[in-house]
This record gives structure tokens, sequence and C-alpha cells, in this order.
């Protein structure tokens, strides 16, 4: 008798074996999590079925679901184009904190009368999104310029950036931010810059569709335009990348730029349409799940949506789940790690393949 | 102002504080060290920290022993890691990436074991801890006697573990190996050494080193749980492995500099010095992004590090 299971000589390729195992590991899983769920929840099955009904099964809980997943997807998308320009940017958590203060800087001016009061409410979301933007793209690009102008290790920068701008933001609250009031806060912007709603009779705004339109956006930067493809080269291979022309510094500074700005934007549709003040630990681990966002759509533009609609949707049904049961929405936050945990594990996989112990199938390799 | 007396006690209380947070730092940078030397950046000892401190506190809540409670915060470090070099080593995956997923999943992991073990508590429960002990006649020295005699037996314990993890390091046939491994894993390989094996260590090492430091937060700082204890600890010692240069010596009085930027923000508003407290609050990332920047100099880093290493 042979034994089952061999070692390849080289990885599978093939898409329906990858395609398999990244489903098997969701599966799998979605299964460690229903033990989890057990001893709240004596049917796991029934646990799921109220996440996903919460989560997707009314239009409120849509709108709540796309609501979340919007920010998400912006991060994902900021993952996208720094990972894939080789730039290992871990600081989403910092960007979204400054893009929301940005905008809430610029959200509180109108209640001020000042420059925003006086212009159309088109204008002022225009406005808004590049003052955002810019925010994050520059905080985000300052380390591409450490990493290509000295050297430095954009990963261990870009995570302690995240503290850094939690605690100015922390200060701007407590400080020259706060409105009169016991809670370290600003005041409540104005209802008009509060983002317009998309589905009548429920909170869902129209962030979504921003999140939608970026996702567009990059994938055409990431597909059809040179930047992206110098992007993608850079990433693969800097220094052929270098041989082939590309100014690979100058790479890394746009790429962060561009993560740090799309990071940035997940801030403004958090204040804008969700919180509609700054407050302090605003951005709650999200710059950290929409990495995982991207992860699990394997840094596509376009995938970003789909994930990110599913953790969005796992989170709301979460928590509608641990106001029910009690169950924590630890749980959650377990699944959707150990989700990208395993389809990075099944990758071992690709290098084994089955036989029957049985038939002899003429070829034998000998390693 | 203050006065001189103000002034000796405000240094007394600043460097004893200094060096009691320090200690966290050095274990988890002592076991990183390892790691990194062995060729893996293991970013996951943040997590570990907190499933240490966890373990560290549950079974101390449950036996009252604080010695017990260390030995399996280790265990602990030790059991996670196992998961982690099984990624970095065998499956090859993206260091980074594991470890920072992995980060999530601590904390998701973390919080749920608490609630399940603890149920629904309304306030946390303290637990016996390390109480510090007064070292006869040296405690007695004035300014360094409360700086450095009065601490936990766990803090005299981590420094003994540096200058024996120097010694591993540097002078033992393992040590060599795992630096051989670090800087060439191929020519190690040839040489005869498992490169798996020794990359394994020391995954394990800062799984044990991590672990280590989530029982000390709990045992020796707090005395309880939250799975908010662990804030940036973790990142925090990478950065003092750079600025320590991957050797357990530097990276020892790294962490005391780290410590003292830690503790002044804490002695400042206990002495009521008027200044954002946020901006003390920053300065241990602040310090640990100037050493990773490359503005002081790139220091030499194990040359394979972060690369798989594929026969």
């Amino acid at each position: 008798m042979r034994s089952i299971v061999v070692r390849r000589q080289s990885p599978t390729q093939s898409p329906w074996a990858i395609g398999a195992m990244t489903a098997g590991s969701v599966v799998l899983a979605f299964l460690v999590a229903a033990i989890l769920f057990l001893p709240f929840e004596s049917n796991p099955l029934q646990a799921y079925v109220s996440v996903f009904d919460a989560s997707l099964g009314s239009w409120r809980g849509l709108a709540i679901t796309l609501n979340r997943a919007a920010p998400l997807i912006l991060i994902a998308l900021g993952t996208c184009v720094a990972w894939r320009a080789g730039f290992g940017f871990l600081g989403f958590e910092g960007c979204v904190t400054l893009g929301a203060a940005a905008t809430a800087w610029f959200a509180l001016s109108a209640l001020d009368e000042g420059i925003a009061g006086s212009i159309p409410v088109v204008l002022f979301f225009i406005i808004a999104i590049f003052i955002s933007f810019i925010t994050g793209g520059i905080w985000a690009g300052g380390m591409g310029l450490l990493r290509s102008r000295f050297g430095g290790n954009e990963v261990l920068i870009s995570l302690m950036s995240n503290y850094v701008a939690a605690l100015f933001v922390q200060y701007l609250v407590a400080g020259p931010m706060r409105a009169p009031g016991s809670l370290p806060q600003t005041p409540r912007f104005p209802i008009e810059t509060w983002l317009p709603n998309l589905i009548p009779g429920t909170r869902g705004h129209i962030a979504i569709v921003i999140a939608v339109v970026a996702s567009g956006l990059v994938w055409m930067l990431m597909s059809r335009m040179r930047l992206g493809y110098d992007f993608i080269a850079t990433g693969i291979n800097p220094r052929a990348a270098r041989y082939g022309g590309i100014n690979v510094r100058q790479k890394y500074v746009l790429a962060a730029f561009f993560a740090g700005g799309l990071g940035a934007m997940a801030g403004l549709v958090e204040v804008l349409g969700t919180q509609h003040r700054l407050l302090d630990g605003l951005s709650g681990g999200i710059g950290f799940i929409g990495i995982i966002v991207a992860l699990l759509a394997k840094l596509n533009p376009l995938a970003v949506v789909p994930a990110a609609i599913l953790y969005a949707a796992l989170s709301v049904g979460g928590d509608a789940l641990q106001r029910s049961t009690g169950a924590p929405s630890s749980i959650i936050f377990i699944l959707q790690s150990l989700i990208v945990l395993f389809v990075m594990a099944s990758d071992i996989l690709r290098y084994y393949r089955f036989r029957s112990p049985f038939v002899n199938s003429g070829l034998t390799h000998h390693a | 102002m203050l006065d001189d007396f103000g002034l000796s006690a405000f240094v007394i209380t600043w460097l004893a504080a200094a060096v009691r947070l320090a200690g966290p730092l050095v274990l988890t940078a002592l076991g990183e060290i390892f790691a990194e030397r062995s060729g893996v950046l293991n970013v996951g000892i943040e997590g570990t920290i907190l499933i240490g401190a966890l373990a560290g506190y549950l079974i101390t809540f449950e036996t009252g022993s604080p010695w017990l409670g260390i030995v399996s915060a280790i265990a602990a470090g030790v059991f996670v890691n196992l998961f982690l070099a099984w990624m970095y080593v065998t499956v090859q995956a993206n260091q980074v990436v594991v470890g920072i997923v992995f980060n999530i999943f601590a904390l998701g992991a973390a919080s749920y074991g608490y609630r399940i073990a603890m149920g629904q508590a309304s306030s946390p429960e303290l637990i016996p801890m390390f109480n510090p002990l007064d070292i006869p006649v040296l405690s007695d020295i004035p300014v360094l006697g409360p700086v450095l005699f009065s601490h936990s037996i766990l803090l005299y314990l981590t420094i003994a573990a540096a200058l024996v993890a120097n010694y591993v390091l540097f002078r033992t046939r393992f040590g060599l190996n795992v630096r051989a491994v670090g800087e060439n894993p191929y020519a190690a390989a040839n040489a005869g050494i498992s490169v798996s094996r020794i990359r394994y260590a020391g995954v394990l090492l800062s799984g044990a080193g991590a672990g280590a430091a989530g029982g000390y937060l709990v045992l020796a700082e707090i005395g309880l749980f939250r799975d908010t204890i662990v804030v940036g600890q973790g990142f925090i010692a990478l950065g003092i492995v750079i600025f320590g240069r991957w050797k357990p010596v530097y990276a020892l009085l790294a962490a005391l500099a780290f410590g003292a930027a830690d503790a002044l923000q804490l002695s400042l508003q206990l002495f009521e010095f008027d200044a954002p407290p946020q901006l003390l609050l920053a300065l241990p990332y602040l310090l640990t992004i100037i050493a990773v920047s490359g503005l002081i100099g790139r220091s030499a880093q194990p040359a394979a590090l972060m690369q798989p290493y594929r026969p």
C-alpha cells in the first residue's frame, strides 16, 4: 500500500484547488467559532442564522451593515495599493483617526459660519474629502519618505504612528476642540454636513456609494494605469523595477500617500456618516480589520467589496447576538481573524496531492 | 518650583517607576532577539503578551499562587507560539501578516477566555501579586536603594534572564547556531544545522519571553486583567530590539530608557506639572519611530530576517 499524501515538486497553480482550499478554510473557521457559541447558544446554527438575519435580513440591518462596510472597504483599498507596491503599511488606525479629525475641524467651521458655512453642500463634501485625503496622505506619505530616503522600517514606523495619532486626537477632544460638557468630544456637527441618506427609513447613508466608487477607481489605477503598473512592478521586484526605469523610491512615497488618503476617507465617512462628532477611540480597531479584509480579497480592489460586506455583516450580527443572548462579540473577532489565518495556512496544501492507496497511477517521482 | 527635597523625591519615584515599567519590555525584547537572530520577525508578541497575562491572571486567581501564575503565563506563551512558528517556518507565510492577524485573534481569544472563566463579573477581581522586596542593606542606600533594590523578585529574575540570554547567544553552540541561521540559513544548513528546528526554537523563546512579560504585567504591576492592558508594549519591544542592536544587554539598557519615558508621564502627573499628558504618553512611541526610522544610522539587522528558508 502506498502513502495517500504525496509531496509535489512545485505548488499547484490550479484555480479550482486554490478556490476549494479557500472555501474550506472559511468553513473551518465558521465551525471553530460555532464551538465558541456553545456556552451561550445551544444551537450554533441558530446563532449564525440570527447573526445574518440581524445584519442582512432587514433593510434596517442591511443599512447598518453597509454603513459599517464602507470604511472597511476604503481601508482595504488602501491596503491593496500600499501592499501591492511592497510598502508594508499598518498605520490605518492612525489615518482613520486623523482623517476624522481633519473632517471634524472642517465640519465644525461650518458651525461657526466660517468657510464651510457659506458654500453649497456638494462643494462642502468635495472639499471635505479633499482635506481628509490630503491629511492622511501626508501622514502616511511621510512614512514612505522615511523608508525611501533613510531606509526606515515602515512596518514598525506605521504601527507606532497609530498610537501617536490616537493620542493626538485624544488631546484635541480633551482640549482645543472639546465641547462644553462632561464627555471628551467635539460638539455635534451641523445637520447639513451629515452624509445624505441612501435607504429611506433607515440610517443607511451614501458612504457605501463613495466606497464602491473608490473601489472602481482603485481597480482602474492598479489594472489600467501606468502608475498602478509601476506600483505592482515595484512590489514584485524593486531591483528589476529600477532597472526597467521606474523611480522606485518615489513609488513608495506615492503608494503610501494613496493608502493614507484612502484610510483617512474611512475616517471621514465614519464621522460625517455615523458619529456626527469627533470622539476618542473612534477607529476602534477597524484599521486592522480593514487590512484583514484586503487579505481575504487577496489584495484585489474589486473583491474587497464583498469581503468587507461579509466582515461588516459578521460584526453587526455579532453585536445583535450579544444583546439578545449575551454571547460576547469577541467570538466575531476570533472568527474574522481565523478565516484569514486558515486561508494563509491552507497554502501549505498546495504542496501536497492525494492519491488512491491502491490504484497504481504509473508515475512515481523520487524527490 | 520644586525645592531640593521635592526634586529628589520626584527623581526617585520617576526612576523607580522606570525600572519597574521596563520589566515586561525587557522580557519581551529578550525573547524577540532570539526569534529575529534566527531570521523570524515575530510581530505576534503583542498578542502573546495578552495571552500570557490572561493565563497568569486566571491561574493565580484559581490557585492563589503568583508563582504558578508566572509559570503558566510562560507556558501559554510558548503554546500559542507553536502555532505561530508553524505558520512562519513550515507554512512560510508572510511573517508580518501572520503576526498582525494573530494579534487580532489573541485580542478576541483573551477577551472570550476571560468572559468564559469569570462570567459577567461586575468588577474585576484583584489577585495576589509579587510584592516588592527590600533587599537588606542595599535598599537603604539613598537614591539607589529605592530605585534599584526595592522591586519584586520578578524584576531581579528579569535582569538575570538578560545576562543568561547574552551568555547563551554569544557563548554557547546553540547561540552560534541561532546567529548562523539568521545570517545565512543556506550556509548553516550546509554545516549540518537544522534551520527549521533553530527557527522553531527562536520563535518559541520569543513566546516564552512575551508570555512571561504578560505574567509580569498582571502579577507585578496591575493585579487584575483587562483586554486593554497591553497597549503596544509588544510593538515597543520590537523597537527596543532594534535600539539594542539585537544584543540582550543593550536591549536591557534600551528598555530602561523606554521605561523612563513611560514613567515620566506618571511622575509628572503625580507632581502636578502642567503639560498635556498625551504628549508624554506618546514619548515611547515617538522614541520607537526614531529608532526604526533609519535617521540614526541603519544598525545591522540579521541578514536573513523575514526571509523564508526554501531548501
